[in-house]
């Protein structure tokens, strides 16, 4: 624990190497874009594009050097999954069970939105509950809201 | 000696909350209205007890008593008088008992508030708050004690941990997402009393709605403060990662808002009854999920806690508030019969029940995202990923329909609108939505999805400032009142009304500041050596040099650069690196130069003393800081909405203009 | 209870289940660790050059022999700690395995400072924009890969290792090669 301590006091101010150069700015934006799919490994939730980790910097590299020889973006994909595995695509591709994270919210809206249609045709329990306002038995012009602030300003 | 009092303290807050937990809940189902005073006095006892076992390690932490276990984990001598304040909420056990302290300040000021209500309620409200109050005191005293004695004493601590104590923002950020997941708590009680008493009035749930609406405006601000301070410290150029603490957050803060929605349905129309409750359910249920992801080590995330003993503690309570929960929708929730009917298609309540669909997705999406990975790895071995690129791709699309239901909805009538209304309701806020594309389209900007957000926030604000003007200009109108009266009277006739429309400002704000910075964000990254620059945009970077420095709690290096601005004024930035003893890859601090529409943002990526030389990641957000600053109009709207209505005015018989369903027809309410 | 409450409730048990279950089955596992998918595979080939003779080294001419690759950085904190372990190890251990230094992200001339006098038997390779530490799946520094007699990459270690770890995960790699790397051969 001590010689930790040192250790890091020395080492604090060492400083790391700088990232590669730029590429052309239509590769970089590939460059950029890649790297933003992909997970960095020691910061966790943030993709490796936004990362400034040591990490993610020498991934960046990486996705630049691939990019420079001329990798496709799949390519590139299974390059880092064949070392991270799928765990490295921040966007788990859309196959087996991964459907379900993709599938069930939109299962969701449409069966909310059934259910919504069929509660508005359900019919009224007459008794309990008088048909809901038309606009015909309001006054007709006017705004209900503006309605009742006038009715305050006549008290 | 601390050890014990603090020990002693838990204990006793523990056992009143027990106590008070099984008398509310026997008196209440067997109407006992004597029995509420000795909850209020239950509920004294563990208010005086949770806030002094705080005090008590506050005291602790302050002194250095390192021979107290939770300080000699957090504490240290070299931390700043805040941030060893700070520290009690800085890791698992003192957050902990911090949540315990909140909650019992909001049981108590519940109990205060409705004394008077006839008891049953209220009995039951605080016997289920207090049962709560018994598992967060039981964590304490037990899985999570924070008084534990550590022998021999250490001299000192390492400190909290380096992230929280980087910023200032770390001050408020936790205490204001605290108060607004603690602050559930309440809503629950009082769900779950409706519930055991198979019926919900509208005095009841005028009471459920305020004491939503307080932990709603926390969460809101602790949720904005906390993508302001991942901004700000991070140091990744964003302030939303999607990560699992955060989606904790941004759950029960979706619920309670669909709440809040679903509320108006059920006061106007006295249906949706048991939707509603169900969404106070889901509120406290989301924030216990969310605690449990915070505390738990199961999830990973920047602030997420070690690994920790209470995780299955947790998980059992979470489980049996699940049952409680799903037993009392199943068994009691059919008595919650709904008196009324939705209205046709054209109408407010479809506007509100569309929008619920829509949080509710939303919602759902958030936490099954969040959740995935573990389904995955618990169903097939795999380790995967689902992060910001899936949140983005599901969250925009849900959020740019509610933006344009935040413009429908406020220009619907209740009941029915006629084709005529329609038309006259939304030609011009839409005209204003187009006109708005137009012109950013014969200014340059690009993009369909950013325009479409920009249209839609047109739309939406001109609706909402339309409302909120509409009754101002009728009492200067009509009745001759000049502006600032007309203003502040039609402000404060109608409270929930226009709090919630400044609300609806403030997200709109949000909304059109988060499509700018993602869209228009320009990048770049540069190494520089002394009096070399570099240009982005319109800004002009030069390296002056390089500084080292010396704090007590960490070493540091900053990059001092001279950046020239568009109008060739210059700011003096210096991003740093920061070296903590307990962390291995160093933790930057960016540079902001901040202005009204748009941010300057630098952040050190390495550099070397020799040459001396620095690289930059460098951007330019626009209109960013545009999110903090609608943080108070979401304040100032909440705090205007929950405010008590004046005696006087409810005295004038049947309150007109904050009930307008009411009022629109008099033959509906017959 | 009525059929409908009856329903709702099945259906959000149904739910409850299934959360209670992934959670619970979330307990004991670091969510900070990341997938090694290399195990039981050949060892991406390399050349690199020697930080102290300048002399190239290429993975494809070392067979014979197991290879201990320690991954590290002079910024890094437990590199320092761990960095006499590696050294311990290569200087008892160098007639049976070669150890090899791989600097990652790091600037040659902090790196000759941290290493300080040259090893023969734990030389440092110099790792050009970390090419090929991101080849080896590294996720950070320190961390350890041992490579067997036959080229497989074996095991990697990512944390600061300590001296039974050393020992253990060497005489693993004199043992035959696991059914893992059998299926992959």
């Amino acid at each position: 624990m001590t010689a930790w301590v040192l250790g890091l006091v020395l080492a604090s101010y060492a400083p790391q190497q700088a990232g590669s150069a730029l590429l052309d700015p239509a590769r970089e934006a590939r460059v950029q874009a890649l790297g933003k799919q992909l997970r960095c490994p020691m910061c966790q939730g943030l993709s490796i594009a936004d990362s400034s980790s040591s990490a993610a910097r020498a991934q960046m590299d990486k996705v630049r050097e691939l990019v420079a020889d001329g990798k496709s973006d799949p390519e590139i994909r299974d390059y880092f999954t064949s070392r991270y595995g799928e765990w490295a695509l921040l966007d788990p591709p859309a196959s087996g069970m991964n459907l379900l994270v993709w599938l069930l919210p939109l299962a969701l809206l449409v069966g909310g939105g059934f259910a919504i249609a069929r509660t508005m045709r359900r019919p009224v329990p007459a008794a309990e509950a008088p048909a809901p306002p038309t606009e015909a038995e309001r006054p007709p012009s006017d705004d209900p809201y503006l309605e009742a602030v006038r009715a305050e300003l006549r008290r | 000696m601390i050890s014990i009092l603090g020990t002693t303290l838990v204990l006793g807050g523990l056992l009143a909350a027990a106590f008070g937990a099984v008398v509310g809940i026997e008196g209440g189902l067997r109407h006992r209205p004597n029995a509420l005073k000795i909850v209020l006095g239950a509920v004294t006892v563990f208010l005086v007890c949770m806030l002094g076992a705080n005090l008590t390690m506050v005291y602790a932490l302050v002194t250095h008593d390192f021979s107290v276990h939770y300080v000699s984990q957090v504490g240290s001598r070299a931390t700043p008088l805040v941030y060893t304040v700070v520290s009690l909420w800085s890791a698992l056990e003192g957050s902990i008992l911090f949540w315990g302290a909140i909650l019992a300040v909001y049981v108590f000021a519940f109990s205060r508030a409705h004394r008077n209500h006839p008891p049953t309620n209220p009995l039951l409200a605080l016997g289920t708050m207090l049962a709560v109050g018994v598992f967060f005191s039981f964590l304490i005293a037990g899985p999570a004690n924070p008084f534990g004695r550590v022998t021999p004493v250490p001299p000192d601590g390492p400190g909290p941990n380096p992230l929280l104590q980087n910023h200032v923002l770390m001050v408020i950020h936790p205490p204001m997402l605290y108060l607004g997941y603690v602050g559930m708590v309440v809503p629950f009680g009082i769900a779950v009393a409706a519930l055991l008493r198979g019926q919900l009035g509208d005095a009841w749930m005028a009471v459920l709605r305020r004491w939503t609406l307080i932990p709603w405006m926390f969460l809101s601000v602790g949720i904005v403060l906390g993508s302001w301070w991942a901004y700000a410290v991070l140091g990744w150029g964003g302030y939303w990662a999607w990560d699992p603490v955060e989606n904790a957050s941004f759950l029960p803060w979706l619920t309670a808002t669909a709440f809040l929605h679903s509320a108006m349905v059920q006061e106007r129309r006295h249906t949706l009854k048991l939707w509603t409750v169900s969404l106070s359910l889901g509120c406290f249920l989301l924030t216990i999920l969310g605690t449990f992801m915070t505390r738990s080590g199961v999830f990973n995330s920047v602030h997420s806690f070690t690994q920790s003993e209470i995780g299955p503690t947790f998980l059992v309570f979470l489980g049996v508030v699940l049952l409680v929960s799903i037993i009392l929708i199943a068994v009691r929730g059919p008595l919650l019969v709904p008196e009324g009917n939705l209205g046709s298609v054209a109408s407010r309540e479809t506007a509100i029940l569309l929008n619920n669909l829509l949080f509710a997705a939303l919602t759902f999406t958030v936490l099954l995202g969040t959740v995935f990975p573990l389904v995955r790895e618990a169903f097939s071995g795999v380790r995967i990923s689902v992060g910001a690129p899936y949140f983005n791709r599901m969250a925009v699309p849900l959020g740019v329909a509610i933006l344009f239901l935040m413009g429908v909805g406020p220009s619907l009538p209740w009941g029915r609108a006629s084709p005529e209304t329609l038309r006259r309701q939304f030609l011009v806020p839409a005209a204003i939505g187009v006109g708005v594309v137009l012109v950013c389209l014969v200014a340059g900007l690009r993009g369909g999805l950013t325009l479409l957000t920009f249209g839609l926030g047109g739309f939406a604000g001109t609706v909402t400032l339309r409302e909120m003007a509409l009754p101002v200009r009728v009492r200067m109108r009509e009745q001759g009142e000049p502006l600032p009266q007309a203003l502040w009277r039609s402000a404060t006739r109608a409270r929930r009304r226009f709090g919630g429309y400044m609300v609806h400002l403030g997200v709109v704000l949000v909304f059109v500041a988060i499509a700018a910075s993602q869209s228009y964000v320009v990048h770049t990254t540069a190494t520089l050596k002394t009096g070399e620059r570099f240009q982005l945009g319109p800004y002009t970077v030069q390296l002056t040099g390089l500084r080292n420095g010396v704090d007590p709690h960490r070493r540091w290096t900053a990059a001092e650069v001279q950046v020239t601005d568009g109008r060739g004024r210059q700011h003096l930035l210096a991003p740093r690196m920061n070296f903590y003893e307990r962390s291995t890859d160093p933790i930057g601090s960016p540079a902001i130069r901040s202005a009204a529409f748009e941010d300057f943002y630098l952040t050190l990526l390495a550099f070397d003393q020799g040459t001396p030389s620095a690289s930059f990641n460098a951007w330019i957000f626009p209109m960013v800081s545009w999110i903090w600053w609608s943080l108070p109009l979401f304040v100032l709207g909440a705090l205007f909405a929950a405010w008590p209505e004046r005696r006087r005015a409810r005295a004038d018989a049947p309150e007109p203009v904050s009930v307008p369903g009411k009022a629109q027809s008099p033959g509906a309410a017959a | 209870m009525s059929r409908r409450g009856l329903w709702i409730g099945l259906s959000l048990a149904a739910v409850t289940a299934v959360l209670l279950f992934v959670l619970a089955k979330g307990f004991g596992r670091d969510p900070h660790e990341v997938p090694f998918q290399l195990r039981g595979k050949p060892a991406p080939d390399f050349t690199l050059r020697r930080m102290d003779t300048g002399a190239p080294v290429r993975l494809s001419e070392l067979k014979g022999k197991p290879i201990v690759l320690n991954f590290w950085a002079s910024w890094c904190g437990p590199c320092k700690a761990e960095h006499p372990v590696v050294t311990m190890a290569a200087r008892r251990f160098g007639q049976d395995y070669q150890f090899f230094g791989v600097v990652f992200e790091d600037t040659e001339e902090n790196a000759r400072a941290f290493a300080g006098a040259p090893d023969p038997s734990f030389p440092q390779l110099i790792d050009e924009r970390s090419r090929m530490a991101v080849d080896y799946g590294v996720t950070g520094v320190p961390e350890t890969y041992f490579i067997d007699a036959q080229g497989i990459l074996r095991d990697k270690v990512a944390y600061p290792i300590d001296p039974r770890t050393m020992m253990e995960k060497l005489a693993a790699l004199k043992q035959p090669a696991g059914p893992l790397s059998e299926v992959v051969r």
